[in-house]
C-alpha cells in the first residue's frame, strides 16, 4: 500500500441503516463532527426492506383510544417472555410517540386515517392497534427521510467502505480500519467515539428474510476486541416468508385479516392460539406452522398457505401493495385471487452487543445501536414494529452520548499500528491456499439452520457446534486466489464468512447453555420456561485467556411481575 | 446457457456456460458464476427483493433489476423494451448478455459509479424543509395527498431511469428523471413552507425544460414511479405561475 490514509472525526458511525443515520444526525446536532462509514450506500441498507410498521402508543385508532406507553411496555415485556430489561422497555415505549412524530415532521410519508392522522394497524402480540406504517414500505420511507436529513446536514459519508477491524487498546476504542471497496486501499479512522450500527446476524442461517449483507460484521468486530455479546441464542423466525426465496410477507397481512391455511383447508391457528389466532406472537405462530408441516399437513412437506382473499381487492391494493408486487414478481401469482405459499424463516436477531441504555459497551468509546445491539428491549422474542422503533430511540441516545463525549482524541499512532497489522493480515490471506468460500458458507448456513433452528435439542446442537468448529478450522487455513484491488468481492465474502463463523459459534454455545424454552428459543428436551434458573441474560465474552466463555447477568425488572404467557 | 458479461472498460466480455432453470433470477445466475466459476466477477446486490435499488443492470440491453428478473420473463420483456433500446447484436444465441447500466462511469464489470446520479439529490436539496414551529403532533394529511406523494416517494433510487433517459448525458447538468420526480414530491408536500418555490429549483433549460417526454423513465421504473408526469405537471404549474405575474 502506498501512503496511509487516516481520517479523523469526533464520532464515527459504522452503518448507514436507520440506527446509524439516526445516531449520526443526533451526534451532529449535539455539535460533534460525525461521519458515517458503510459497506453499502446507505439507501441499500437492510432497513430499507422493513415493511409492516413502527409502534407508538399514539391512540389514533378507534380501537386504541386509551392506549398508553405502559400498555405498550406491558405487551413488549410479555412478548419478550419477561427477558427484556424493563427500564430499557420503558425508555423505548415512552419515547416512541415523539420519535415517530419527529420522523413525520422530517418528511416520512406515513399512511393516514380518515381524520388525516397517522393510521395504526394491529400487529402480533399487541393488545391494540398501535403500529404506524407507510403502506407496507415503512423502512423504505423512514430510511429515505433519515438519509435526506443526514445529507442536508452535510454529514460526511464514506460509502462502500468495509470495516475490517476496530482499533482497541487497553479497553479503549480509538477508531477502525476499512477497505475502500472501490479502490481496494486500506483506510484508518480515528474517532473519540465509535458507534456500531451494523444490523443483524441473520445470514448465518439458510432461509432468511434478511438482506444478503447482514453478516454479523459488527458483532464479530466488537467481540474480537473484548466486547460482550448478550442473549445470542434468541433468533426470531418469522412465520410467513415466501416459499423459495424467503422474502418476507409482512405480519401486517395477518394484521389486516389474512388467514393461515393447511393442506386440509383448515384455519389451523384456532388450535394453537384460540384467542389471538393468526396474531399470536411470532414464535408461537412459527412453531404452529412447523408443527402442521411436520404432521404432514403442509404442502410438499414444505409450506402452508397465506390467504389474503378475505381482505378483498380494495384493501390489498391500498394497504399491501408491496406484498402484492412481491407475490407477482417472486411467486408469479396475484394474492387478490390466489393463495401465497409461505414457510417460517430466520428474521431477526434479538441478541447482540451488550449495551446500556445510552448505547455504551464495556469498552470505552465503543457504542452500539439498532439490531446489532442488545439493550435489551426484545428479550426472548421481539414484537413486530418494535425494532424500527428501537433504531430511532436508541440510535438517538447513542448519538447523543457519543456527541457529548469529550474524551481526549485518541492517539493516532494506535490507528497507524493497526493499519499496518491489517495490511499484513491481508497479505497472509492472499498467500494462503484457495478454499471455496461459497461452499464453506453454504455448509455453515445449513448447519446453523438445521441445528439451531425453530426446534432445538442438546444432541442436534452438539453436532452443530462440532461442525462449526470443523468449518472454523478449514476457514483458518484458507486463503484467497483473487488478489484484485478494485471491488474484490471475493475478499469481502471471505471476511464476512470469518465474522459469521465466529458469531455462529456464539449463537450455538449460548443456545446450548440455556436449558429451557423461552420465546424464540425452543428446546424439545426442555420444553418449559424455567424462571428459577434462567430468568437471566446469557453473556458470551472472551475470558482473560482470550477464549470464548459464558456468564450470566440479571434481568432488570420492576414494572411488571413475571407471569405465564397465554395468547 | 451462455452468459456473456461485460468486464469493464473497452470491449471486453467473458462468457460463462451455466446451467440455468426458468425460476432462477439473473441475480441468482450472477451469484452462481461468482461462487463457482469466476470469483473476480463484480456486481452489486443487497436485498434480493427489489427494494434496495442495488442491482440495476442491462439484461440483453434492457435496463432491469437483476434480482427481480427471472429467466422465464426475459423473452416477454424483449417485446416491451424493444422500442427504445439499442441492441448491438452481442446477445449470444440462446444466451444472455449482461452489461452495466450506461451513463455512469464503470468501476468494475457490472458496478457503476453512482455519484453523478446522487449528486443532484444534494444540489436540489431533496429533503423536507421544516417549519420553524411544527405542530405538537403529526401534520394532518388527506389520504389523497398521501397517495400523490407515495407515487413519487416509492422511488428506490436504482438509477434505471437515469440510464434510459435520452436527455441524461445529452443535456449538460440535467438532474435526470428520479431527482426531478423527488423534487416534485417536495413541491407537493404540504408540510414544507413556501414550497411553490421548489419548482424554481429546476426552472432552467437543463432542468424541467430539458425533458422531451420520451417517457422511457416510466417504462423502465421497477416501482411504477412516473417522473414524466411529475415533470409535465411542474412545467404546467410554472407556466401558470408566470401567467399570474
Ligand atoms: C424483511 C424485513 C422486514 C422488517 N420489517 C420490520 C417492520 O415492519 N417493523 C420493524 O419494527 N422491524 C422490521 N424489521 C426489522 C428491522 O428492519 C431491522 O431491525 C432494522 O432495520 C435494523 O436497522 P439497523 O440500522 O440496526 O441495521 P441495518 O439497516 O441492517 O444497517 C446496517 C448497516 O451497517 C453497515 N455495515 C454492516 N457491516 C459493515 C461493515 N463491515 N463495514 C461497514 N459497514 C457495515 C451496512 O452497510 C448497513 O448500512 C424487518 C426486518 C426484515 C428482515
Ligand atoms: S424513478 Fe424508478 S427507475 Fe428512476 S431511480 Fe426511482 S425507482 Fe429507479
Ligand atoms: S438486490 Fe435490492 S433491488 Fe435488487
Amino acid at each position: 500500500m502506498v501512503g496511509k490514509i487516516i481520517h479523523e472525526h469526533d464520532v464515527l458511525v459504522v452503518g448507514g441503516g436507520l440506527a446509524g443515520l439516526r445516531a449520526a444526525v443526533e451526534a451532529h446536532d449535539n455539535g460533534a463532527d460525525a461521519a458515517v462509514v458503510s459497506k453499502v450506500y446507505p439507501l441499500r441498507s437492510h432497513s430499507v426492506a422493513a415493511q409492516g410498521g413502527i409502534n407508538a402508543a399514539l391512540g389514533n385508532n378507534p380501537g386504541s383510544k386509551d392506549d398508553s406507553w405502559e400498555k405498550h411496555a406491558f405487551d413488549t415485556v410479555k412478548g419478550s417472555a419477561y427477558l427484556a430489561d424493563q427500564d430499557a422497555v420503558e425508555a423505548l415505549c415512552r419515547e416512541a410517540p415523539a420519535s415517530v412524530i419527529e420522523l413525520e415532521h422530517w418528511g416520512t410519508v406515513f399512511s393516514r386515517d380518515n381524520e388525516g392522522k397517522l393510521a395504526q394497524r394491529p400487529f402480533g402480540g399487541a393488545g391494540v392497534p398501535r403500529t404506524c406504517y407507510a403502506a407496507d414500505r415503512t423502512g423504505h420511507n423512514l430510511l429515505n427521510t433519515l438519509f435526506e436529513q443526514a445529507s442536508s446536514r452535510g454529514i460526511k459519508f464514506y460509502n462502500e467502505h468495509f470495516v475490517t477491524s476496530l482499533v482497541v487498546n487497553n479497553n479503549k476504542c480509538a477508531g477502525c480500519i476499512t477497505i475502500d471497496i472501490q479502490t481496494g486501499e486500506l483506510h484508518g479512522f480515528s474517532s473519540k467515539s465509535l458507534i456500531l450500527a451494523t444490523g443483524g446476524y441473520g445470514r448465518i442461517y439458510e432461509r432468511s428474510t434478511n438482506s444478503l449483507i447482514n453478516t454479523a460484521d459488527g458483532h464479530a468486530l466488537a467481540y474480537r476486541c473484548g466486547a460482550a455479546l448478550k442473549d445470542m441464542e434468541f433468533v426470531q423466525f418469522h412465520p410467513t416468508t415466501l416459499y423459495g426465496s424467503n422474502i418476507l410477507i409482512t405480519e401486517g397481512a395477518r394484521g389486516e385479516g389474512a388467514h393461515l391455511i393447511n393442506s386440509e383447508g383448515e384455519r389451523f391457528m384456532f388450535k394453537y392460539a384460540p384467542e389471538a389466532k393468526e396474531l399470536a406472537p411470532r414464535d408461537i405462530v412459527a412453531r404452529s406452522i412447523m408443527e402442521e408441516i411436520e404432521k404432514g399437513l403442509g404442502y410438499e412437506g414444505e409450506y402452508v398457505y397465506l390467504d389474503l382473499r378475505p381482505l378483498g381487492a380494495e384493501k390489498i391494493k391500498e394497504h399491501l401493495p408491496g406484498i402484492r408486487q412481491i407475490a407477482r414478481d417472486f411467486a408469479n401469482l396475484d394474492p387478490v385471487e390466489e393463495l401465497i405459499p409461505v414457510q417460517p424463516g430466520q428474521h431477526y436477531s434479538m441478541g447482540g452487543i451488550n449495551v446500556n441504555i445510552d448505547g455504551e459497551t464495556n469498552i470505552e468509546g465503543l457504542l452500539a445501536a439498532g439490531e446489532c445491539a442488545c439493550v435489551s428491549v426484545h428479550g426472548a422474542n421481539r414484537l413486530g414494529g418494535n425494532s424500527l422503533l428501537e433504531t430511532l430511540v436508541f440510535g438517538k441516545k447513542a448519538g447523543k452520548r457519543a456527541g457529548s463525549n469529550d474524551r481526549e482524541s485518541v492517539r493516532l499512532s494506535n490507528v497507524k499500528n493497526v493499519l499496518d497489522r491489517e495490511q499484513e493480515r491481508l497479505e497472509t490471506i492472499f498467500s494462503g491456499k484457495g478454499e471455496n468460500t461459497a461452499a464453506l458458507m453454504k455448509e455453515m448456513k445449513k448447519t446453523v439452520y438445521g441445528k439451531f433452528g425453530i426446534f432445538r435439542n442438546e444432541e442436534k446442537m452438539h453436532e452443530g457446534l462440532n461442525n462449526l468448529y470443523r468449518l472454523q478450522k478449514r476457514y483458518s487455513g484458507a486463503g484467497l486466489n483473487h488478489r484484485g484491488k478494485k471491488y474484490n468481492q471475493a475478499l469481502l465474502k471471505f471476511l464476512e464468512l470469518g465474522y459469521m463463523l465466529e458469531i455462529a459459534e456464539a449463537v450455538a454455545v449460548s443456545a446450548l447453555e440455556r436449558k429451557e424454552s423461552r420465546g424464540s428459543h425452543y428446546r424439545a428436551d426442555f420444553p418449559n420456561r424455567d424462571d428459577d434458573s434462567y430468568l437471566k441474560h446469557t453473556i458470551f465474552i472472551k475470558d482473560h485467556k482470550n477464549r470464548p466463555s459464558i456468564t450470566f447477568s440479571p434481568v432488570r425488572s420492576g414494572l411488571f411481575p413475571v407471569k405465564e404467557r397465554d395468547y | 446457457m451462455i452468459i456473456r458479461i461485460s468486464r469493464g472498460a473497452g470491449d471486453k466480455y467473458d462468457e460463462y456456460n451455466v446451467k440455468v432453470s426458468q425460476e432462477m433470477t439473473v441475480l441468482d445466475i450472477l451469484f452462481h458464476i461468482q461462487g463457482n466459476i469466476d470469483e473476480t466477477l463484480a456486481f452489486r446486490y443487497s436485498c434480493r427483493g427489489a427494494v434496495c435499488g442495488s442491482c440495476a443492470i442491462l439484461i440483453n440491453g434492457m435496463p432491469l433489476l437483476a434480482c427481480k428478473t427471472p429467466v422465464s420473463r426475459i423473452d416477454e420483456l424483449n417485446n416491451v423494451y424493444e422500442v427504445f433500446l439499442p441492441k448491438e447484436g452481442k446477445v449470444p444465441e440462446d444466451g444472455m448478455l449482461l452489461e452495466p447500466i450506461p451513463k455512469l462511469p464503470v468501476l468494475k464489470d457490472l458496478v457503476v459509479d453512482w455519484e453523478p446520479f446522487f449528486e443532484h439529490f444534494r444540489k436540489l436539496e431533496l429533503e423536507l424543509k421544516e417549519y420553524s414551529n411544527p405542530p405538537e403532533k403529526e401534520y394532518l394529511l388527506g389520504k389523497d395527498q398521501v397517495r400523490e406523494l407515495e407515487k413519487y416517494s416509492n422511488c428506490i433510487s436504482c438509477a434505471l431511469c437515469w440510464s434510459a433517459c435520452p436527455m441524461v448525458g445529452d443535456v449538460e447538468g440535467y438532474p435526470g428523471p428520479a431527482a426531478l420526480a423527488k423534487l416534485y414530491r417536495f413541491y407537493l408536500d404540504p408540510r414544507e413552507p413556501g414550497n411553490v418555490g421548489r419548482l424554481y429549483f429546476a426552472n432552467r433549460d437543463f432542468g424541467w425544460w430539458a425533458c422531451d417526454f420520451y417517457t422511457n423513465c416510466r417504462k423502465v421504473c421497477p416501482k411504477g414511479v412516473p417522473p414524466n408526469i411529475a415533470i409535465g405537471k411542474a412545467q404546467n404549474q410554472l407556466k401558470n405561475e408566470e401567467d399570474k405575474k
